[in-house]
C-alpha cells in the first residue's frame, strides 16, 4: 500500500513535466500620460437620445444601416448607425466602400440579447466602437459599456468582459468576450496601409429599401439607371450554395485577404468577385502559415475539407492557427458548414 | 518514517533537473502599447531591464523613424507565451524606418516579430527564440519582414522556428548579416525577394542552413542575392516543419538551397558537415511533387495560374566555396537521403541539383573553384536514368553580381 502511494507520489511529481504557465507577478509603470485625443465617455458625442441604452438616434442625421452579409463576432449582435454631417451627402462607389464626407461618425454597438430567441427583449451593450471621418483619415476608437447601460467609457488596450446568453436552441453560452485593442482595430480595418471602414458598400447596404430611403432623404447618391450590385446574405439558405460561401468568405477574410489588404503576402483573395480559383485557394501551398497549415498541404482540396487548410482555421481556436486572427472566441458553427459544404460538392 | 526518506530520496533523485529558478515575469503591457500608440515620429521607446509577459500582441503602425530597445539581449525579455489574441508577438505594419534593438523576444503563438509594408526596418542585437525543444508547435518565424524595403538584419539570433528564424519575404534591398541561427527548420530564408545580401552568419543545426526560393502566386519573384562568407555548419536537424509549408519539404542535412531564383551568386562560404547534401539546386517542379499530396494530381498547375511566375533557377554562379562533410551516410528520414544513399553511396553529393532547367532559354550555372567536391545531376524528371556526376559542363566562369550596397 505505502509502496503505491510512493510510486503514485513520484509519478504525480515527476511524470508531468509539462511547463506550468508562467504567473505575471506585478504590473510595473512605465510613468505613461493617459491618452486624451478623444472624449472618455460615449456620451460626450451625443449620438443617442437619453436614456443611452435604448440606441435612439439625437438627430435626424444619425441613422440606423443594415447589411446583408455580417462578419461573426462570437454571435454579438450589431446595431448600426451612419451619422452624417448636416448637409452632405454620401458619394456612390460601385464596388467599395462609399465615399463619406469628411464628419462622418460609422458607430457600431455590440450587444448580447439574453435569449437569442427573443432578441427584442432584453439585452446587454457590451461595446460601440466609432469610426471618424477627419481631416487626416479614418480613425478608430473603442467605448466599452457598464453595467448599469448608462454609460460607455472608452477603453484603449482593450478587454475580456464575460458576457453569457441563452441561444437560438434554449442552451445557455458563456464566453470572455474580447473588446479590441485600438491599435487591433486597423489589423482588420487596413486598405493599401489606410485606415477603413469595411462594412458599409453599396453591394452591403443594397438590401429592402434602404438605399431608396436614404436617396429620397438627400444622403446618398445612386445612379438610376443600373442594377445595384448585391452581395449575398450567407444565412439565407434559399440562396445559392455558391454565393452563400463566396459571401461569407468575404466578410470573414477578405478585409484582409486581398491584393490591398494586410494579408496580400499570402496570395489567397477571398473577395467574392475573385475568379481565379488557385487566388482563392483550389490546390494552393500556404505560404507562410507556420502550425496554421495544421499539417495540411493546401488551402482548398476539392471535394475534400477535412484535407482544406481554410476550413482547420476557421475551426480552429488557438492563437497562432485560428482565422480571422482577431474577433472571435468561438467557431462560427454556421459559417464553417457552408464553407464545408462548399468544398464538398467542388469538382 | 522510513518510507518516508526513500520516498523523498527518489523524489530528490528523480526530479533533480528541474529545480529551476523561475523567472520572475512582470507585466508592462498596459503602458508599453499606451507609449507605442502616443509615439510620435522620431521617439525612442526604451524598455527597461526586466522579464516581461504580454498577453496581446504589441503593434506599431504608421510611425517614422522610432527606434523600439531594450536594456540588452540578456537584460530585456519580451515573452508571447501566454498570448490570447493575435497571431504575432510584436507587430508593425506602414512604417518608415523602425529600428529594433538589444532585447529577446520569445514564444509567440505564431511569429515573433513580423513587419510588413514599411519601408526601412532595422534589427539590431535582438534575439528571437522558442524556449521549448524544437517542436512543429513553435511559432513559424523569429524574424519575419515582409513586403518591405531596406532591411538590416545584424547581430541577431534566431533560434527554434518551425518555419525560418530569419525570414524576408517579398522585399527589396535586404542585408542579412553577423546573425546566429540554430535549431530552426530553416535557419536563414529569403523568398521572392530581390536585391539581397547574405554574409557572415553562422547558420547550424538547423535542417537546412540558408534558402533562396522563389514561389508562384506571390506579389513579386525574387533575383540577385549574394551569399557569401557565411558558416553553414552541421544542418542536420529533423524537420519538424508542419506539412503544408514550403520548408517541410527541406531534407534535413541541407547546408544551402536554392529554389526557382535567378541571379544568385553564392562564394566564400564554409559548408561543412551537412549530412545530406552542402548545396542543392532545384526547380518548383520537384519541390511541388515532393510537396504534392500523394496521388494528386498538379503536374505543375499552379505554374499556368501564375504566368510571370518561372520554376526554374537560372543564372547560378557558385564559386570559392569550402565543402567538407565528415558524415558518411547521409539523413535516412527523407527522400532524398535515401537516393542519394541509393545512386552514390559512400560519395554522398556536396552539390546536387535536380536536372530541371529551363527549355526556352540558356541555362547557365557556372561551378569553379570550390576544391574538391562530389557533384550530381540526379535528372529528377527522368526518374534518375540520366543521373551523372560529371560536372564538367557547369565548370564555368560568370560575371559576378555587384555589391548591391557599396
Amino acid at each position: 500500500m505505502k509502496k503505491c502511494l510512493l510510486i503514485l507520489l513520484v509519478i504525480a511529481s515527476c511524470t508531468s513535466p509539462e511547463k506550468k504557465k508562467p504567473i505575471v507577478l506585478e504590473e510595473v509603470s512605465l510613468g505613461v500620460k493617459e491618452v486624451t485625443d478623444y472624449p472618455k465617455y460615449l456620451s460626450e458625442w451625443e449620438l443617442f437620445k437619453e436614456p443611452m441604452s435604448t440606441l435612439k438616434p439625437a438627430e435626424l442625421n444619425i441613422f440606423p444601416y443594415e447589411i446583408n452579409a455580417a462578419l461573426f463576432s462570437d454571435y454579438a449582435y450589431k446595431a448600426r448607425f451612419i451619422k452624417l454631417p448636416k448637409g452632405e451627402k454620401i458619394n456612390y462607389q460601385e464596388s467599395e466602400v462609399l465615399d463619406f464626407p469628411q464628419g462622418t461618425i460609422l458607430i457600431k454597438n455590440f450587444y448580447y440579447p439574453a435569449d437569442f430567441r427573443l432578441p427584442e427583449k432584453e439585452r446587454k451593450i457590451l461595446e460601440t466602437r466609432l469610426l471618424i471621418h477627419e481631416e487626416d483619415g479614418w480613425n478608430a476608437i473603442v467605448y466599452e459599456w457598464n453595467v448599469a447601460q448608462s454609460e460607455a467609457k472608452r477603453v484603449i488596450l482593450g478587454k475580456q468582459v464575460p458576457v453569457s446568453w441563452t441561444d437560438q436552441h434554449g442552451k445557455l453560452q458563456r464566453i470572455n468576450y474580447s473588446i479590441p485593442s485600438q491599435p487591433q482595430c486597423k489589423s482588420c480595418h487596413d486598405l493599401n496601409g489606410k485606415m477603413t471602414p469595411i462594412g458599409p458598400s453599396i453591394r452591403q447596404l443594397n438590401r429592402d429599401n434602404q438605399l431608396m430611403t436614404w436617396k429620397a432623404n438627400g444622403w446618398l447618391e445612386v445612379p438610376d439607371h443600373e442594377l445595384l450590385p448585391k452581395l449575398t446574405d450567407y444565412a439565407d439558405d434559399k440562396a445559392a450554395l455558391n454565393l452563400r460561401a463566396r459571401a461569407w468568405l468575404e466578410v470573414n477574410c477578405a478585409h484582409c485577404h486581398r491584393r490591398e489588404g494586410p494579408a496580400k503576402n499570402s496570395g489567397l483573395y477571398l473577395l467574392a468577385s475573385q475568379t481565379d480559383t488557385y487566388r482563392l485557394g483550389v490546390n494552393k501551398p500556404p505560404i507562410a502559415a507556420g502550425k496554421g497549415s495544421g499539417g495540411l498541404k493546401y488551402s482548398i482540396v476539392p471535394g475534400k475539407p477535412d484535407q482544406s487548410i481554410l476550413v482547420h482555421r476557421i475551426e480552429s481556436l488557438e492563437p497562432g492557427e485560428m482565422m480571422p486572427e482577431l474577433g472571435r472566441k468561438l467557431t462560427h458553427q454556421e459559417g464553417v458548414k457552408l464553407i464545408r459544404d462548399w468544398i464538398t460538392q467542388m469538382d | 518514517m522510513k518510507y518516508l526518506s526513500l520516498l523523498m530520496l527518489i523524489l530528490v533523485i528523480s526530479c533533480d533537473q528541474q529545480q529551476e529558478e523561475p523567472i520572475q515575469w512582470k507585466s508592462i503591457e498596459a503602458d508599453l502599447q499606451t507609449l507605442l500608440i502616443q509615439a510620435q515620429d522620431g521617439d525612442t521607446i526604451d524598455i527597461p531591464e526586466g522579464n516581461y509577459m504580454f498577453k496581446k500582441p504589441l503593434i506599431l503602425d504608421g510611425l517614422s523613424d522610432v527606434v523600439f530597445r531594450g536594456a540588452g539581449m540578456d537584460k530585456t525579455t519580451l515573452s508571447f507565451e501566454i498570448q490570447e489574441s493575435g497571431a504575432e508577438g510584436i507587430r508593425a505594419a506602414n512604417c518608415f524606418n523602425l529600428t529594433f534593438q538589444n532585447f529577446t523576444v520569445q514564444d509567440a503563438p505564431g511569429d515573433n516579430i513580423k513587419i510588413t509594408d514599411t519601408n526601412g526596418i532595422r534589427f539590431t542585437n535582438v534575439r528571437s527564440q522558442w524556449t521549448a525543444a524544437p517542436s512543429e508547435e513553435n511559432g513559424a518565424y523569429a524574424f519575419y519582414p515582409v513586403l518591405c524595403k531596406n532591411v538590416v538584419v545584424e547581430n541577431c539570433l534566431a533560434i527554434g522556428s518551425s518555419d525560418a528564424g530569419i525570414y524576408v519575404g517579398q522585399s527589396d534591398s535586404v542585408i542579412i548579416r553577423n546573425n546566429e541561427v540554430y535549431h530552426n527548420v530553416a535557419g536563414i530564408e529569403s523568398e521572392n525577394s530581390r536585391w539581397v545580401e547574405i554574409y557572415g552568419n553562422n547558420a547550424h543545426n538547423n535542417t537546412g542552413g540558408i534558402l533562396i526560393f522563389d514561389l508562384p502566386g506571390l506579389t513579386q519573384s525574387g533575383h540577385t542575392t549574394r551569399v557569401y562568407d557565411n558558416d553553414v555548419i552541421s544542418n542536420n536537424h529533423e524537420n519538424f516543419a508542419p506539412e503544408g509549408n514550403v520548408v517541410a519539404v527541406v531534407p534535413p542535412g541541407t547546408g544551402i538551397m536554392m529554389m526557382a531564383t535567378r541571379k544568385i551568386e553564392v562564394f566564400n562560404n564554409r559548408i561543412h558537415h551537412n549530412r545530406t547534401v552542402g548545396a542543392a539546386l532545384a526547380s518548383y517542379v520537384l519541390v511541388e511533387a515532393l510537396g504534392a499530396e500523394e496521388g494528386s494530381q498538379l503536374d505543375s498547375a499552379n505554374n499556368q495560374v501564375d504566368e510571370a511566375y518561372d520554376p526554374y533557377p537560372n543564372h547560378i554562379y557558385f564559386h570559392d566555396n569550402e565543402f567538407r562533410n565528415k558524415h558518411w551516410f547521409p539523413t535516412f528520414d527523407s527522400d532524398f537521403g535515401l537516393l542519394f544513399l541509393r545512386y552514390f553511396t559512400f560519395n554522398l553529393p556536396d552539390f546536387v541539383m535536380d536536372g530541371i532547367v529551363p527549355e526556352e532559354e540558356e541555362f547557365v550555372l557556372c561551378l569553379e573553384n570550390n576544391g574538391e567536391f562530389n557533384f550530381a545531376n540526379i535528372d529528377a524528371a527522368n526518374d534518375f536514368v540520366g543521373s551523372t556526376t560529371d560536372w564538367s559542363r557547369y565548370a564555368c566562369r560568370t560575371g559576378s553580381i555587384a555589391p548591391i550596397f557599396p
